[in-house]
C-alpha cells in the first residue's frame, strides 16, 4: 500500500528549492515562502533531512540551506525513506500482518510496489525537475504527492527521471527531454528551455533560473519556434544572378563557393586599403566573436546601430557621469518615477529590455511606486502611470530645464553632493572656461575667501558664488547653471512642450519632496545616500539635440543628489568608470580627411556612429572630407533598408558598394536589393555567447546551446566567421581570428585555442567555461543553462559605495570641453548647424522640424510594438498575425478637423525643413484618444516586401524620417520626429 | 475533487499577448484561431485617457450554456471531474450550437482541414526531413492520444475538419500538474491558475485581496475566470489593435 504523508511532499518541495553543495545557500524563510510551508513545520522537516544527511545548514550572514549532494545524485527513494522510514511501502491497507492472497488488491499492489521499488532509487531529484516543481506547477509539490495524484501516476510509468515523467503524457510512449538554451529572436537573450518530444522541439518556455526572465517569455520568445522551422529560411548559400538595386534572383551555391567568393573580395580590399571593408552589425549576439575578433582580425570598419538606438544617450552619460549606460531607475527602492518616453508595454531599456523592466515595475507598483508618464502617447505607459503628461515630441530638453528651474527656486538642491562630486563649484570665467589656479580647476574657498585648486586640502568650496577679479566676472558652474535655467520657467516650457505649466510645477515639487535630500539608507551593510526618485528614459536620445536632452535630464537628478543613490538614478548595474568620461572630454576635432562615419570630424566630433551619415558621406565624400568610398560590406543580422531611417539614402548609397555579403537566415529587403551573397546563418540552433543573464540586482551568465542541429544547410555564425577567415587566410597565426578570440574571451595558457587548428564552436565554449572555473566545461551550461552568481551587493553596484565614491571623478554639471570643441569646430570652418549644440549647458533652440512650412501641421513620431523587436521579428507569422497591419494614430479632434474616419486611407507627407524634400506613404487611420492632437504616430516593423507575411501590410515609417543636417545633430543624434501633413488618399 | 479556475490581475497585465502566442504554440491552434484572446482597450477622452488590457480565455463556466446545448450523446462538450469544460474532437459533429450559445465568443469552428491553414507551407521537403512530417512542425504528438481518466481526445487543436474547439485550460498540462501555457509564460505573472475550492490556494488569496469581478457575470453563466485590479469593459471601452482573427 502507498502511504506517503504530506510531510514527504513538503520535504521534496523544500529540497526542490535548494541548490547543490556548491551553490547559493537559501534561507529557511525563503524556502517557507517558496513552498508555502509554515516556518516552524519546515524547520522540523529540515532538521530531519539534515539528520539523514540530505541537507546541510550553513550558519552566518551568508548562511542558509544547501543540498548535501548534487541534486542529480539524490534519489527520491532516499527522501521518502528519510521521512517515512524503511517500512513505508509495506504497510497493509487493511492493517493486516503480512500479505494475504485473499486480498482483492494484492495482485495490483504487488505489481505497483515492485515497480515503485525499482524506479524510486533510480529517480533523482534532478535539477531540472527541481525548477519545474519550484515555479511551474500550480499544485504544491506536497499536494501532488500526498494526494496520491501526480507522483503516484508518475511512478507507474517507469520514467527515467521525474522530469521526463512530469512531461510525459498519460501512458504514451513519448520521449521528452529539455535542453536549456537562450532566446534568439529579441534583444535581451532570455533564458529558455527547449521542450523536445521524440527528438523534435515542440515549444520554448522560460528558464526559471535565469534572473532576466524568471521562467517567463514575451510573445516574440514564444513565437520564434515558427521562425526556426520556417521553410522560407535561406537554406543554402545564395549567389545573386541579376543586377543590384532591384529584387534579387539567386542561384544556390555550395558553402565552399560562396565563402570563396566573399573571401576573394575581402582579400582584394585588404590588400589595397583596409578602410574599404565595412562590417555592419544589427543585433550582435556574441560581440566577442563578431564585433571584436572578426573586426580586429579583418581590419574592417565597424558600423553599429548608433543613434538609431540610444547611443547619443550613452555618450551623454559617459561624458556627464562616467557611466556607459542610459537612465534607468533603482526599482527596488524608488518611490517616485518619471517614465520619460518609456514605452513600458512595448520596449525596454539598455542592458535589460522588455520583460525584465516591466516585471520590476509591476513589483515596484505593488510596493506603492508613484509613476508619471511623459509621453505624447498614453498607450505605452499610461496603464501603469498615476499621471499622464502628454508632452510634445522632442521637447524634453525644455521640460528638463524647467524642472531644474523649479528645483533650484524651491531649494531642492543637494549641496553636499554637488560640491563634493560634481564640477558645480568650479569657477567659470567670462569666456566660459574654468579659472585655473596652479594649473588646476579652481573653486572659491569660503574659509580663506580666495580661489584655490579644487583639490586643495580643507577647502570649503562655495556652490552658488560669483565675484569679480581684474574687472572680470567669475562664477561657479552652479551659478552659471542657475542663471542658465532662470529663464526656463514653467510657463516658458509649457508653451514649448504643449503642457500645462502647473503640471511642471507639480512634478518638480513631487520630485523635490520625494527625493528626501539628506537621507541615507543602509543596504547590504553600507550606508548610502537615499534619494528614491528616478527616471526611465532610455530612448529619449532619439531626437534632435538628443545628447543634450539626456544631459538636461541628468542635471535634474544631479540637483537632487540622486545619481547612483539608493532609489535614485541608476545607469548601470555595477559601478564602473567608463573610458568615455576621459576620452570624450579630450575629443579632438581633426582636419580632413575623415573616416567614413566622420569620427573626430568638424561635423560630428563626438560621434555616435550613424550609418545614415555614412550613407551621406558615401554619396558626397568631398563635402564631408572623406577620401575614399568603401567597396565591400558584410552585413551581419541586419536589415538597414527597413530598420534605419531615411530609406532613400540607403537605397542610393548601397549602390556604391561593389560587393555586399550578408549573414542572415532570411532574404531581407536589404539582401533582396543589394546582397551579392547570402550566407545562411542558423537561428537558435547554434552555440553562441557568452551572454549576460544578469539583471540589476542579480548576476548570472549563460550560453546559447543548440536544441537541434542547424536546419537546412545553415551554419552557426561563429562557424561562418571561422570558415570565412580560413578562406581569407586570417584564421590562424598570432594576428588571426583565433588569436583574437583568445584575447576577447581571455583564453590563456592551457585554455587558449591553438592557433593552427580550426576548433568546433563547442570546443571554444568548453575552453571558455573551464577558464571560468567550471570543471564540467560547456556541459555545465548544456545541463543547467545558466550560471547564477548571486545578488549584486551594494558596495559593487552603487557608484556612491566606491572608494572613493565614483572613483573620485567629478560629474560634469558644466561641460567645459563641449565649449572647447565648439571653438575648435568653428576654427576648422564648421558651419553653425554642426557646432551650435556643443554648449557647456544644454540649451534649447528652435528645432529644425519647426521650420517646415505651416501646412505641415502635425508631428510624426514612431514607436515600438511589443510584437516586434529587431528586423528578424518581421519574419514570424505568429507575430504578424497579432499586429497585422500598419496604422497611423490620429486624435479624434484632428481626425474631425481633417474629415477622417477610422480605417480611412491617407497620405502622410513629411517635409525636410533644410532641403525642402518631401516624401509620402499611404496608410490606414486608427483613431485614438490617447495621443496629442498635434501628433500622429506610426509603429515600426512594417513595410517589408520579401516575406509573404509582410507584403501589403502597410508602409515603413522610416521612409518618412530624414537623415543628414538638421535631423542629425550634435553627436550624430538621429531625430525620429518630423513635420508632416495628412490628407485623404 | 478540484474545481479549477483562473484569476487575472489586470493591474499587472501589460497587454503583451505572450499568453496568446504561448497558447497557440502549446495547443497547435491553426491560423486566426485564438483560444486565448487579449483585448486591448482605450477609454475616456484626451487627455483623460486610459489604456488597459483584458486576457480572455474560455471561462469554463459552472453553468455553461455551451454544454447545455451540445446535442451529441454522450455530450462532446462535457464537464470533467476537475471542473474544466472539454470538447471531444472524436465525437463533435460540428453543429456549432456551442458557438452560438456562448456569450464569450471563445469557440472556433474549423470548416476546412486545419492542417491546410497553418501559416506556412509545412509540406516543404527539406523541412519534412527534419521534422518527420509534423504539421505544424512544432506539433505536440500528445494531442493524438486520449487524455485523462475518461480517455477522450480533448487536448490540443488541429484534429480534423468540421469540429469546434476552444481553450482547454491546457488539459494535457493540468493532468501533469503543470499550469496552463498562458499562466506559465505571463511575463508579469498576472495570470494565476488553481483550485477554486481550495481556500488557501494562491488564486483564492488573490481574489480575497483585491476586488474581483467576472466577465458577463449577469448572463448567469457562473464563469470561473476572475479579474481583479481593474474594471469591466463598458460601453465606453473601445477595442484597439485587433489581431487577425479568422472569420468563420
Amino acid at each position: 500500500m502507498l502511504s506517503l504523508s504530506k510531510t514527504t511532499g513538503y520535504a521534496i518541495a523544500a529540497m526542490s528549492c535548494l541548490d547543490g553543495p556548491d551553490g547559493r545557500p537559501v534561507s529557511v524563510h525563503d524556502v517557507a515562502a517558496c513552498t508555502s510551508i509554515s516556518h516552524s513545520y519546515l524547520s522540523k522537516i529540515i532538521q530531519t533531512l539534515a539528520n539523514k544527511n540530505l541537507v546541510k545548514t550553513k550558519r552566518g550572514y551568508t548562511g542558509g540551506l544547501l543540498l548535501m549532494h548534487p541534486p542529480e545524485e539524490i534519489t527520491l527513494h532516499e527522501v521518502v525513506v528519510a521521512i517515512e522510514g524503511d517500512e513505508w511501502i509495506g504497510k497493509c491497507l487493511l492493517r493486516l500482518e503480512g500479505c494475504n492472497s485473499a486480498c482483492p488488491t494484492q495482485a495490483f499492489w504487488d505489481e505497483e510496489r515492485s515497480r515503485i521499488e525499482n524506479e524510486l532509487p533510480r529517480t533523482c531529484n534532478n535539477r531540472r525537475f527541481a525548477m519545474k516543481i519550484k515555479r511551474r506547477t500550480f499544485l504544491k509539490g506536497s499536494a501532488g504527492i500526498a494526494g496520491g495524484g501526480a507522483l503516484a501516476s508518475l511512478f507507474s510509468k517507469g520514467p527515467r527521471t521525474l522530469m521526463a515523467a512530469a512531461a510525459e503524457g498519460g501512458g504514451s510512449a513519448l520521449k521528452e527531454e529539455v535542453v536549456p538554451t537562450t532566446c534568439w529572436i529579441g534583444k535581451q537573450d532570455c533564458g529558455m528551455l527547449a521542450k523536445k518530444i521524440n527528438g523534435r522541439v515542440v515549444k520554448f518556455e522560460g528558464h526559471p533560473d535565469n534572473p532576466k526572465n524568471r521562467g517567463k517569455l514575451c510573445p516574440k520568445g514564444q513565437a520564434q519556434i515558427m521562425a526556426v522551422y520556417d521553410p522560407n529560411r535561406v537554406k543554402t548559400p545564395l549567389i545573386r544572378t541579376n543586377g543590384k538595386g532591384i529584387p534579387g534572383k539567386w542561384r544556390q551555391a555550395s558553402w565552399d563557393e560562396a565563402l570563396g567568393l566573399v573571401a576573394d573580395k575581402i582579400k582584394d580590399v585588404r590588400k589595397r586599403d583596409k578602410r574599404l571593408l565595412i562590417w555592419q552589425k544589427g543585433r550582435s549576439k556574441a560581440k566577442k566573436f563578431y564585433d571584436t575578433a572578426f573586426v580586429k582580425a579583418s581590419g574592417a570598419t565597424k558600423l553599429h546601430h548608433g543613434a538609431y538606438c540610444s547611443d547619443a544617450g550613452y555618450r551623454a552619460l559617459e561624458y556627464t557621469i562616467g557611466m556607459h549606460a542610459v537612465l534607468h531607475p533603482d526599482f527596488r527602492h524608488c518611490n517616485y518615477l518619471l517614465a520619460w518616453g518609456w514605452n513600458t508595454t512595448g520596449a525596454g531599456g539598455n542592458k535589460t529590455c522588455w520583460l525584465t523592466w516591466p516585471q520590476q515595475l509591476v513589483e515596484a507598483k505593488e510596493r506603492g511606486l508613484k509613476m508619471v508618464s511623459l509621453d505624447p502617447r498614453s498607450r505605452g505607459t499610461a496603464h501603469f502611470a498615476d499621471e499622464w503628461v502628454p508632452i510634445r515630441p522632442g521637447t524634453d530638453l525644455a521640460f528638463a530645464l524647467a524642472l531644474s528651474n523649479q528645483l533650484i527656486a524651491k531649494g531642492f538642491v543637494d549641496e553636499g553632493y554637488l560640491i563634493k562630486h560634481t564640477n558645480s563649484p568650479y569657477l567659470v570665467k567670462e569666456d566660459g572656461f574654468f579659472l585655473k589656479v596652479d594649473g588646476k580647476e579652481a573653486v572659491w574657498d569660503t574659509a580663506q575667501n580666495k580661489a584655490v585648486p579644487f583639490d586643495a586640502k580643507d577647502a570649503k568650496p562655495a556652490l552658488d558664488w560669483a565675484f569679480t577679479a581684474d574687472g572680470k566676472k567669475v562664477k561657479t558652474a552652479f551659478r552659471k547653471f542657475k542663471e542658465h535655467v532662470a529663464s526656463a520657467t514653467p510657463d516658458w516650457a509649457a508653451k514649448i512642450c504643449g503642457v500645462n505649466a502647473d503640471q511642471i510645477r507639480k512634478i518638480s515639487n513631487d520630485l523635490g519632496e520625494n527625493s528626501k535630500i539628506g537621507a541615507t539608507k543602509v543596504v547590504d551593510g553600507v550606508e548610502l545616500p537615499y534619494r528614491p526618485v528616478g527616471v526611465m528614459a532610455y530612448h529619449m536620445a532619439q531626437q534632435e539635440m538628443g545628447f543634450q536632452a539626456i544631459r538636461a535630464m541628468v542635471q535634474v537628478f544631479m540637483l537632487l543628489g540622486a545619481i547612483e543613490a539608493v532609489g535614485g538614478v541608476r545607469s548601470d548595474w555595477k559601478w564602473k568608470l567608463h573610458k568615455g568620461y576621459k576620452s570624450l572630454d579630450k575629443a579632438k576635432v581633426k582636419s580632413p580627411p575623415y573616416n567614413v562615419y566622420l569620427k573626430n570630424s568638424k561635423f560630428f566630433p563626438i560621434n555616435s556612429n550613424l550609418s545614415g551619415m555614412v550613407a551621406k558621406a558615401m554619396l558626397d565624400p568631398k563635402k564631408y572630407g572623406v577620401d575614399y568610398v568603401p567597396e565591400v560590406m558584410i552585413i551581419h543580422m541586419a536589415n538597414p533598408l527597413g530598420s534605419f531611417c531615411s530609406t532613400p539614402e540607403f537605397m542610393a548609397s548601397y549602390k556604391k558598394f561593389k560587393f555586399i555579403a550578408a549573414i542572415d537566415p532570411w532574404i531581407s529587403e536589404t539582401n533582396d536589393m543589394f546582397a551579392d551573397v547570402i550566407l545562411p546563418a542558423a537561428t537558435i540552433e547554434k552555440y553562441e555567447g557568452p551572454i549576460s543573464a544578469s539583471e540589476p540586482y542579480n548576476s548570472a551568465d549563460t550560453l546559447r546551446i543548440p536544441p537541434m542541429k542547424p536546419l537546412y544547410d545553415s551554419r552557426g555564425d561563429i562557424q561562418i566567421y571561422m570558415d570565412l577567415c580560413e578562406k581569407t587566410g586570417i584564421l590562424f597565426g598570432k594576428k588571426g581570428y583565433l588569436a583574437q578570440v583568445n584575447k576577447a574571451l581571455k583564453l590563456k595558457g592551457k585554455y587558449a585555442l591553438p592557433l593552427d587548428r580550426k576548433p568546433t564552436e563547442r570546443e571554444i565554449f568548453d575552453r571558455w567555461a573551464k577558464a571560468q572555473g567550471l570543471k564540467e566545461g560547456v556541459k555545465f551550461y548544456e545541463m543547467k543553462g545558466v550560471r547564477v552568481k548571486g545578488p549584486v551587493k551594494a558596495n559593487k553596484s552603487y557608484g556612491f559605495a566606491a572608494k572613493p565614491p565614483f572613483n573620485g571623478i567629478k560629474h560634469r554639471l558644466y561641460g567645459e570641453s563641449l565649449l572647447r570643441i565648439q571653438k575648435e569646430m568653428k576654427a576648422k570652418g564648421a558651419e553653425d548647424i554642426y557646432y551650435r549644440d556643443y554648449t557647456p549647458l544644454p540649451t534649447w533652440r528652435t528645432r529644425t522640424l519647426d521650420k517646415s512650412p505651416s501646412k505641415y501641421d502635425l508631428y510624426l513620431m514612431s514607436y515600438h510594438l511589443i510584437e516586434y523587436k529587431q528586423a528578424r521579428t518581421s519574419f514570424v507569422p505568429l507575430l504578424a498575425e497579432l499586429a497585422p497591419e500598419q496604422w497611423l494614430d490620429v486624435n479624434p479632434k484632428t481626425a474631425k478637423a481633417k474629415g477622417l474616419k477610422e480605417g480611412d486611407m491617407v497620405w502622410v507627407e513629411s517635409q525636410n525643413a533644410i532641403t525642402g524634400e518631401t516624401r509620402k506613404v499611404k496608410v490606414k487611420v486608427a483613431i485614438k484618444q490617447g495621443i496629442r492632437p498635434d501628433v500622429v504616430a506610426m509603429p515600426h516593423h512594417f513595410g517589408g516586401w520579401t516575406y509573404q507575411w509582410q507584403r501589403d501590410r502597410g508602409p515603413n515609417s522610416n521612409n518618412l524620417f530624414f537623415t543628414g543636417e538638421g535631423y542629425v545633430t550634435n553627436t550624430a543624434d538621429q531625430s525620429f520626429q518630423v513635420k508632416v501633413r495628412v490628407f485623404k488618399a | 475533487m478540484a474545481r479549477y479556475g483562473m484569476v487575472i490581475e489586470l493591474d499587472k497585465c501589460t497587454g503583451c499577448r505572450a499568453c496568446m502566442v504561448a497558447c497557440k504554440v502549446e495547443n497547435n491552434t491553426p491560423e486566426g484561431v485564438f483560444w486565448m484572446n487579449l483585448v486591448r482597450y482605450e477609454e475616456g477622452t484626451y487627455p483623460k485617457t486610459v489604456n488597459w488590457f483584458m486576457p480572455r480565455p474560455c471561462n469554463h463556466c459552472d453553468n455553461a450554456p455551451c454544454m447545455a446545448v451540445c446535442p451529441t450523446k454522450p455530450k462532446s462538450r462535457y464537464r470533467r471531474a476537475n471542473g474544466l469544460l472539454a470538447t471531444d474532437a472524436d465525437t463533435c459533429i460540428g453543429c456549432r450550437y456551442c458557438e452560438k450559445a456562448c456569450p464569450y465568443g471563445v469557440n472556433f469552428f474549423h470548416p476546412e482541414d486545419p492542417k491546410k491553414n497553418n501559416y506556412l507551407d509545412w509540406g516543404d521537403k527539406d523541412l519534412q526531413k527534419a521534422t518527420n512530417g509534423a504539421s505544424p512542425p512544432y506539433k505536440n504528438p500528445i494531442f493524438d492520444t486520449k487524455v485523462g481518466k475518461e480517455q477522450r481526445k480533448i487536448a490540443g487543436s488541429n484534429h480534423r475538419p468540421k469540429v469546434v474547439d476552444k481553450c482547454t485550460f491546457c488539459v494535457h498540462r493540468v493532468e501533469k500538474s503543470l499550469q496552463p501555457a498562458c499562466a506559465d509564460t505571463c511575463p508579469t505573472s498576472a495570470i494565476t491558475f488553481g483550485d477554486l475550492d481550495e481556500l488557501t490556494s494562491d488564486i483564492n488569496k488573490i481574489i480575497q485581496r483585491k476586488k474581483a469581478f467576472r466577465y458577463l457575470e449577469k448572463a448567469g453563466t457562473k464563469p470561473k475566470v476572475y479579474y481583479v485590479g481593474g474594471m469591466r469593459p463598458g460601453s465606453e471601452s473601445r477595442e484597439i489593435e485587433k489581431v487577425q482573427r479568422k472569420k468563420t
